[in-house]
């Protein structure tokens, strides 16, 4: 029974992680779609480039944020909540 | 080897000085709490390295990508993207699993840029004002 408790708990960490890992596809989407208005931008009006570069920068920045977030409660879900969670349980059962 | 752009190595500089400036903060809230240790200032430097690396690589991207199409630029960014996820993942399994690294203090910096950024049009707007006084003065 314990085996089976072990294994709802690794199994349910993993399924978190994998589905917090589908956030890291925006960002990777939205980046694309960012240079590639910038390069269309830096085309027309070549001067504007280091502006441009530096807004583009920027964004590209925030918008991997949130794959960041998804990443990290990856990480914390695969490494870290299995163990604490299996020592909760049996702290639970004595 | 292809020549940095200035701009990825301005804005480079600024995160990495902001990464500094948190990452001192971060290492005075542990002192104050009382739970810093060895495993704190190595965890500290592992995010900060990989955060402050993450941001140059995604800026030698986006100088890589400017020079391409608009086809190209995309695909280069999601690649780009990818590679530099599995890089943070790698550097963040390193920080969580080793015990020579803090969790908390390997994971935070991770998120410093964004911080940074946050406060960047405080920066910017100095520079820009700056920048438009002797056009003011001119017009004078």
């Amino acid at each position: 029974m314990i085996e089976l408790a072990i294994g709802i708990i690794l199994g349910c960490c993993a399924l978190g992680a994998g589905v917090a890992m589908i956030a890291g596809i925006g960002p990777g989407i939205g980046e694309g779609n960012a240079v590639a208005k910038a390069c269309e931008a830096i085309g027309r009006q070549p001067e504007c480039k280091s502006e441009v570069t530096t807004t583009m920068l920027m964004g590209c920045a925030v918008a991997e944020t949130t794959g960041l977030y998804a990443l990290v409660i990856a990480i914390l879900l695969i490494f870290v909540a299995p163990g604490r969670l299996v020592d909760l349980l049996m702290n639970t059962i004595g | 080897m292809k020549k940095i752009d200035r701009t990825v190595l301005t804005e480079t500089g600024y995160i990495a000085l902001s990464v500094l400036i948190l990452s001192a903060l971060m290492q005075a809230v542990f002192l104050a709490v009382g739970a810093w240790d060895g495993a704190v200032l190595l965890g500290n430097l592992l995010g900060g390295t990989a955060a402050i690396a993450n941001f140059f690589l995604m800026g030698l991207t986006v100088q890589a990508a400017t020079a391409k199409d608009e086809k190209g630029a995309k695909a280069a960014m999601r690649s780009s993207q990818s590679l530099r996820t599995v890089f943070l993942f790698a550097a963040a399994a390193l920080g969580v699993l080793l015990p020579c690294f803090d969790t908390i203090a390997s994971l935070l910096p991770l998120f410093f840029p964004r911080i940074a950024i946050a406060f960047r049009p405080l920066v910017g707007r100095k520079k820009a004002e700056n920048r438009a006084q002797p056009d003011i003065e001119r017009k004078e």
